[in-house]
């Protein structure tokens, strides 16, 4: 062994590792490369718009057709303001609504999915399940402005003012079938086979003395579900979740085929439209770019810039609260 | 063994790469158009007759006329289509800019209401303006009422559908409001995109074909669509409404009418030809009618400059381009005699610097 | 003989009580059944309705022209689309291959060093970026500050971009489940940590490597939003060109061509949403094939 300096194969060590973290790289470059950019290009349009850009309903471009004039330190167009409220709202009411209805049917159908079923139902069923998430959001859009928007605007919504019109935003008018209520449908069929299939994976690999153990003490089979083997999963039901909510959060394309593209107004009922964050960017982008100031485009990557914190916040949020249940799950089990 | 399967596995992918890299075409010149949904029609016709005699390879988008600017100005579309001219600042700042007319065309006013979708409701630019800003509330407003004697409006609240892209169809409409209505030419002005005022009903919609959608989806909506969608709307038995020109009469949009309010700007088309024909005097004049622009970078390159330039200059040719069955077709009237001289005075001056070296 | 049947009385009372209460559980059970069957009922619904359109107006668009011939303004083809996704999807994976894996990689093997702790949370926060974002980022940076236009490079890059931290991951995952002591015996032999790592630890992991791969050629297959701003869309196919020529792709025709007033624009739309949810679930069933296959093996 003296006289080899050189191991057998590659044997090149710490130039592996280098080559490594040189490639893998890429990665941090990236995301930080993209986030600063963001923040140095929307500069101008954040020190022009200040506070007011996340708490006022005015996204006007400006008289596109007149002569740029200075204000606020900055050459706009006269008229032009930039706020978003409207947009976080719509993302953020969007987001909720899809979570109300994503999280209660992937638990329910993930429970049913690994307990209810024999073997070979169990894998088609899975398998179905799991072909939802395969769908592309183009066709999530294509799908709801084709099929479900006629359905829900021509009978679903006036139905449901008619037998729910009494509770406060449930009431008329109907709409159109474009609104809040149809992106959040939409944007749940999206997120729910994430966590309807982690959950169910995580079911099934609970150990069988738990459900031994629950049975002896008497609990029917959906008691031993619920209240002893569901509990200890909350880190993996809290994962999921908030993967959904990201994904929720920055969905672009579905949304905009069935939201109704609201422009600085706040829905006054869950059948009214509304404007994503993410949409918002897709379909301004060409108008923001006939400004000849660039400040619109500059306001557009603060929009941009606004939707990425939020999802930044949002992760950030979901490794505290993992992080404190798989401790707290673990003490439990300890 | 298994550095034979490695082997395969890496020739099959080289292979596949160099398959798919392989140039389909030879050198052919690669075009591409963007922007308006008003003239994408008219485009969608003149590409394929024109590229069957020709060897360039032209292609066709229906953007809006706001992308159509916006990408002819930054280059990744040599011909940008649009429906309105370029603002006076863009002009100032990319003074290399052409608008060339390549025709000239028109927008309805189109509504939805169940039975009167037959007959044509008359309309005016205030009364308009008004149903945009939320002051006229319900089609069966006193105002609506008075320019339609006899007929009987529902009582039913209107739903004002207008685009959410940067649309030159937006452009001539609120151009149309703010020369009728002093109110909204100071409160909201025109352009490829205003700020539309806040109404709970509004709904917004993509390109001229997403208006006819959200119209025919819509009972009791109103829009302004292109000319061109007319086929679409008579399809799917949509009304049209009469306007009122400047001359007090109620009327609707034909060769006609648009000739007639063409003719009323006389020789006045100045030569970078950005000019409004927007509510143009004369008692059959239509009110909403337009020059139909390639926006076009003069400083283009030679590759594509010479095969816009081919292009465009057989666009505009009565036997060509202007041809009355392909005007027909989207309902377009072709280019006055003075303002075709003025636009090949405009298409030749593409490449013109580069030009001198060929 | 009072108190006993006092007695008796008030066993059997409880006993009434303890099966009432019981009664109550299990009809609270069964109805929970009831709710769960629902919701999963309520999913397959959903998916059968979303592929079953697809399916019936995809199908009653396919011609053997679509194959053949190109898009031609509302018309013609998906040659140029399809020809176009795939180009766009082999430049994505040349790019996010390397990289992507390298990423794991790192993250796996150097588990505890600083550098591999910032691109596991970067990976995270990359991973949360809406694909618009990363598609105004490639519009901004690379088709109009390089001067790329719309390019397959910008499209592939931003693509790549949008797969980087999928694969890392799964690179990431799939490693740990190596037992290390197949690392050690192999640093016992005597080889370098590359040695290790790509011809032990790799080989091992490979089935759930391909699976990130392939889930990052799902996604380049499938997006819209960031290739409407990066790749354009052409009318022919491809000219070899990595910059300066816009790429036609499936998605885009879905988007723009249901929008049409015309029945042809829609069959293609139709006919574009088909092939492309097709490739992907194609694609999602490669990846749980390899995926239990080697889980067999083990």
């Amino acid at each position: 062994m003296t006289g080899a300096r050189r191991a057998p194969g590659f044997g090149i060590g710490m130039n592996f590792r280098r080559l490594m973290a040189i490639l893998g790289g890429s990665v941090p470059v990236s995301a930080v490369a993209i986030v600063l950019f963001l923040a140095v290009y929307a500069w101008p349009a954040i020190r022009f718009n200040g506070f007011g850009f996340i708490a006022s309903n005015s996204w006007n471009l400006g008289s596109l057709y007149a002569e740029p004039v200075s204000q606020g330190g900055a050459m706009i167009l006269p008229g032009a303001q930039y706020g978003i409220l409207f947009l976080i709202v719509g993302t953020l009411l969007s987001t909720a609504i899809a979570m109300l209805i994503a999280v209660p049917v992937g638990v329910g159908a993930a429970v049913f999915l690994a307990e209810a079923l024999p073997g070979r139902a169990r894998l088609w069923l899975s398998f179905l399940v799991e072909m939802l998430a395969a769908v592309p959001s183009v066709v999530f859009g294509l799908w709801g402005y084709a099929v479900l928007i006629p359905l829900l605007g021509h009978y679903i919504f006036p139905l449901m003012t008619g037998l729910l019109g009494w509770i406060p935003w449930f009431g008329e008018p109907a709409g159109s079938g474009y609104g809040l209520l149809t992106a959040g449908l939409v944007l749940s069929l999206m997120i729910v086979p994430l966590i309807a299939a982690t959950l169910r994976d995580a079911i099934t690999a609970q150990p069988m003395y738990m459900r031994e153990a629950a049975a002896a003490l008497g609990a029917t089979r959906f008691e031993t579900i619920w209240k002893v083997i569901l509990p200890g999963l909350r880190p993996v039901l809290i994962g999921a979740g908030i993967l959904a909510t990201g994904r929720a959060l920055g969905e672009t394309m579905a949304v905009l085929m069935v939201s109704g593209n609201a422009l600085n107004v706040l829905p006054h009922s869950i059948y009214a439209p509304i404007s994503t964050m993410a949409a918002f960017i897709a379909s301004q982008l060409d108008s923001a770019l006939q400004d000849p100031t660039g400040m619109a485009t500059r306001a557009l990557a603060e929009v941009a810039l606004v939707l990425c914190l939020i999802a930044v916040l949002v992760n950030v949020l979901a490794r505290l609260i993992l992080a404190r249940a798989t401790a707290a799950t673990s003490q439990q089990r300890a | 063994m298994k550095s034979y399967r490695a082997h395969l596995l890496a020739a099959g992918v080289i292979g596949l790469g160099t398959a798919l890299a392989a140039p389909s075409q030879a050198a052919e010149t690669r075009v591409l158009e963007t922007g308006s949904s008003l003239l994408y029609p008219l485009f969608n016709l003149w590409v394929p007759a024109y590229t069957k005699d020709h060897k360039v390879e032209i292609t066709t988008q229906s953007t809006g006329s706001g992308t159509g600017i916006s990408e002819a100005v930054s280059g990744l579309a040599q011909i940008g289509a649009s429906d309105a001219y370029l603002s006076p600042a863009m002009r100032k700042q990319h003074a290399n800019m052409l608008n060339i007319p390549l025709a000239i065309s028109s927008q309805m006013v189109n509504y939805n209401l169940p039975e009167l979708n037959g007959r044509h409701l008359k309309l005016s630019g205030p009364v308009l303006a008004g149903i945009y800003d939320g002051t006229i509330t319900d089609w069966d407003n006193k105002q609506i009422a008075r320019l339609n004697p006899g007929v009987k409006l529902p009582h039913h609240a209107i739903i004002p559908i207008h685009r959410t892209d940067g649309s030159g169809d937006t452009f001539i409409f609120t151009q149309f409001l703010s020369d009728s209505t002093p109110h909204w030419q100071q409160a909201h002005g025109y352009g490829t995109t205003i700020s539309w005022p806040a109404i709970q009903s509004e709904i917004g919609a993509e390109g001229n074909q997403g208006m006819v959608n959200a119209l025919q989806q819509n009972p009791y909506s109103v829009a302004y669509i292109g000319i061109s969608y007319k086929g679409a709307i008579t399809q799917n038995k949509l009304g049209e409404a009469a306007l009122e020109n400047r001359a007090g009469k109620f009327v609707l949009a034909n060769d006609k009418t648009v000739q007639a309010a063409a003719a009323a700007l006389g020789g006045k088309t100045p030569a970078d030809e950005a000019v409004s024909l927007i509510f143009q005097p004369g008692a059959e004049s239509y009110p909403i009618i337009n020059y139909e622009y390639a926006i076009v970078d003069a400083q283009m390159g030679n590759p594509p400059a010479r095969d816009v330039r081919d292009f465009l200059s057989w666009s505009i040719r009565p036997d060509g381009g202007n041809a009355p069955h392909f005007m027909n077709q989207v309902n377009f009237v072709a280019l006055p005699a003075a303002v075709r001289r003025l636009s090949q005075k405009q298409i030749n001056e593409i490449g013109k610097e580069q030009n001198a070296s060929n | 003989m009072p108190d006993a049947t006092l007695a008796d009385r008030a066993i059997v009372m409880r006993q009434a009580r303890l099966h009432a209460r019981i009664s109550r559980r299990r009809a609270v059970s069964m109805l929970a059944w009831v709710l769960c069957g629902a919701a999963l009922a309520a999913l397959c619904l959903s998916i059968v309705w979303i592929i079953g359109l697809v399916l019936v107006r995809g199908i009653a668009a396919l011609r053997p022209s679509l194959f053949t011939t190109v898009t031609q303004g509302t018309g013609g083809g998906l040659l140029n689309a399809i020809e176009g996704t795939c180009v766009l999807a082999f430049g994505t994976l040349l790019l996010v291959i390397p990289f992507g894996i390298s990423a794991g990689i790192y993250a796996a093997e150097f588990r505890s060093s600083v550098w591999a702790r910032v691109i596991r949370f970067l990976s995270d926060v990359l991973v949360g970026l809406p694909s618009i974002v990363l598609g105004y980022f490639g519009y901004v940076t690379m088709v109009e500050g390089l001067g790329w236009k719309f390019s397959v490079a910008a499209a592939s890059i931003t693509l790549a971009i949008i797969c980087l931290p999928y694969v890392a991951r799964t690179t990431e995952v799939a490693l740990g489940e190596v037992p290390q002591s197949l690392r050690e015996a192999a640093y016992a032999m005597g080889a370098g940590a590359g040695t290790v790592t790509l011809r032990i630890s790799m080989r091992l992991a490979m089935p759930a490597v391909v699976t990130g791969v392939l889930l990052a050629l799902a996604i380049s297959v499938g997006e819209t939003a960031p290739l409407l701003y990066t790749a354009g869309w052409s009318n022919y196919t491809w000219n070899g060109h990595l910059t300066g020529s816009p790429i036609g792709y499936l998605t885009y025709v879905i988007w723009a061509f249901i929008n049409e007033p015309f029945a042809a624009a829609h069959a293609l739309a139709y006919a574009a949403a088909l092939l492309v949810t097709g490739m992907v679930l194609l694609i999602s069933v490669a990846s749980r094939m390899i995926l239990l296959r080697a889980q067999r093996r083990m």
